[in-house]
């Protein structure tokens, strides 16, 4: 075919396609009606055919140009994920956060493991090297319990309770962004945290100061440090996607996983709020040590009830076979 | 459309139909990040004054003093990183600033940059802006102008192509004339018609002859045109230089055959 029957015939619908671009809002298709988008979809499909044998026949004609701009145009305005709704808040939180927690396990365990090490790694510092106490521990802490009483009220909460869920946002945000220099950040953020905790933890533990140092540290450190955990866990499972990419591009591996791990990392985020209202109001505040220790287990049960439980598939009787979902081949 | 270029990518469609997109560079980039600057420092700014003056108001003790002023440096820092989000989801990857230079965030599939994909390319920001600027370092390196958050989100930033106009792109080339002057009149032109004269366009408009052919070509076509205008030995139109000759009977045929 010449170029100019060519484009003498196919070139109303081109001029379809463009208008129909210029109705799009945003980038968006929305607030079309369902025949239009078909109708789109079937031009864009038509003029990327067009599109094809322009590029075979004509490649050096303006003309390919034109096709080519025209469906790069069109192309991700039908092409495109789900559309992001505030309505998909909720459904997120019941069902896909804890099976993405859930499918995270193993990267969440390596994590928790590596603030275990640090905790360990800091008790044992401490213990074991007197010497080194007074540079390991904040040296106020010794005076606390020199006087009987560790922790101080927390005044004007509101601004710290703001203070802290800033900070631990951020923390568990750069914990996950890690992952992109192979994780080592968030490994290094895992232990330093562990081992901070380890360490007062330990000069708690030889001043005698256990229940009450752990009441102060329970009540909003369940929910903290649970954060913390599984937001390195999707640190780690950057890291881990770029070491070990499997039989896919470096690339591909990585963004499957990313998109995955971010939502996980900003959800887990979401319950720092929580955490950080309990750290400023609750742990620093004079109710019983008992109820306090209480409530952290409270939170603790909640948190993980949810985490494991929630979003599971109903368990099927078994039916016809055709009533099964069809199983995944190994 | 050529893959192995590197300022464009090809991709290959659902409909197997490839696709090229311009990467844009790293001058655009910035330029952009500059101009998003000039609209979310502002906003940062703002929103720091108002965060102090909240603290002024309702802080009454040195120790909420410290935590006041510690708060409102990350929440500069949230509203900075948040500008970029929320802008790239509200207008599906193109803030004011890229929006300026016609830049636009796709995903490497040529699909649009859904909600999980813009998510992580702006929490990836934290690791570009604030590792010493290791984005700026890699995207200079990398082929396809890609900073750590396009890489880990699968995203990349593309240039809008100015949309050509139909028209001007089945518009038939221009004829390159040496004189546009159409000369004294030809005899004999009513022996040809428009016929000839698309076929004398077509050598007119044909780029890239090498001088020699396009001589030799142009030495051919007069001596058949003579012949067919009928044109007596002595006719001063034999004289001219041949391609001269087919610009002159080019213009005056275009005149009587518009």
């Amino acid at each position: 075919m010449s170029l100019d029957t060519f484009i003498a015939e196919r070139q109303g619908r081109w001029g379809a396609l463009e208008a129909a671009i210029k109705t799009a809002k945003r980038g968006r298709l929305r607030n079309q009606s369902a025949s239009d988008i078909e109708r789109f979809g079937l031009l864009l499909r038509q003029t990327s055919s067009d599109l094809a044998i322009a590029r075979r026949d004509h490649p050096d004609a303006p003309i390919t140009e034109y096709l080519n701009t025209l469906c790069a145009r069109a192309h991700p305005l039908l092409y495109r994920g789900r559309p992001w709704r505030l309505g998909a808040i909720a459904p997120f939180f019941a069902t896909a956060l804890p099976r993405s927690f859930r499918a995270a396990w193993p990267y969440i365990v390596t994590s928790l493991g590596l603030m275990l090490m640090g905790f360990i790694a800091g008790w044992l510092a401490v213990d074991l090297r007197p010497d080194l106490r007074a540079s390991l521990v904040p040296p106020s802490l010794f005076d606390e319990m020199a006087r009987g009483q560790i922790g101080t009220g927390v005044q004007d909460a509101p601004f710290a309770a703001a203070f802290i869920i800033q900070n631990n946002i951020r923390v568990a945000l750069i914990c996950f962004a890690g992952g992109m220099l192979l994780g080592i950040p968030t490994a290094f953020l895992l232990l330093t945290n562990g081992w901070m905790l380890g360490t007062v933890a330990a000069a708690v533990h030889l001043g005698g100061y256990d229940f009450q140092f752990w009441s102060l540290i329970v009540p909003h450190g369940v929910l903290e440090l649970s954060v913390i955990v599984i937001s390195g866990g999707t640190g780690l499972m950057l890291g881990d996607a770029i070491l070990r990419p499997g039989r896919l591009r470096r690339g591909e591996a990585l963004a499957r996983v990313a998109v995955r791990a971010v939502l996980l990392a900003l959800g887990a985020a979401t319950l720092l709020i929580i955490a950080g209202t309990l750290e400023a109001f609750v742990s620093p505040s004079s109710l019983p040590d008992g109820v306090k220790l209480a409530i952290g287990a409270g939170v603790g049960v909640l948190l993980y009830s949810w985490l494991i439980l929630a979003g599971r598939a109903p368990r099927r009787r078994p039916g016809f076979a055709f009533d099964r979902p069809a199983e995944t081949p190994a | 459309m050529n893959s192995s270029q590197l300022d464009t990518i090809s991709v290959k469609t659902s409909d197997n139909v490839t696709l090229g997109y311009s990467v844009a560079g790293l001058g655009s980039r910035l330029v952009a990040q500059i101009l998003d600057n000039l609209v979310a420092l502002p906003i940062t700014l703002v929103a720091i004054l108002l965060y102090s003056a909240l603290a002024s108001v309702f802080v009454t003790s040195a120790q909420g003093t410290g935590f006041a002023d510690a708060g409102a440096g990350f929440f500069a820092g949230f509203v900075y990183f948040g500008y970029f989000f929320v802008a790239e989801v509200v207008t599906g990857g193109k803030t004011p600033g890229k929006g300026a230079m016609g830049l636009r965030v796709i995903r490497v599939d040529g699909s649009a940059a859904d909600f999980g994909a813009l998510a992580v390319r702006n929490v990836l920001r934290i690791v570009d802006v604030g590792a010493v600027l290791i984005g700026i370092v890699i995207m200079f390196f990398q082929p396809q102008t890609r900073r750590l958050g396009d890489l880990g989100a699968g995203t990349i930033v593309v240039r809008d192509r100015a949309m050509v106009s139909l028209a001007a792109a089945v518009a038939p080339p221009p004829v390159i004339l040496r004189t546009p002057d159409a000369g004294p009149t030809i005899d004999g032109l009513d022996h040809i018609g428009g016929v000839e004269r698309d076929a004398l366009r077509v050598f007119l408009s044909r780029p890239g002859l090498s001088p020699k052919l396009r001589a030799d070509l142009a030495a051919d076509i007069a001596k058949r045109l003579l012949d067919r205008l009928g044109l007596p030995p002595s006719a001063p139109e034999r004289l001219w230089p041949p391609e001269l000759f087919i610009e002159r009977v080019y213009l005056q045929l275009d005149q009587l055959h518009p």
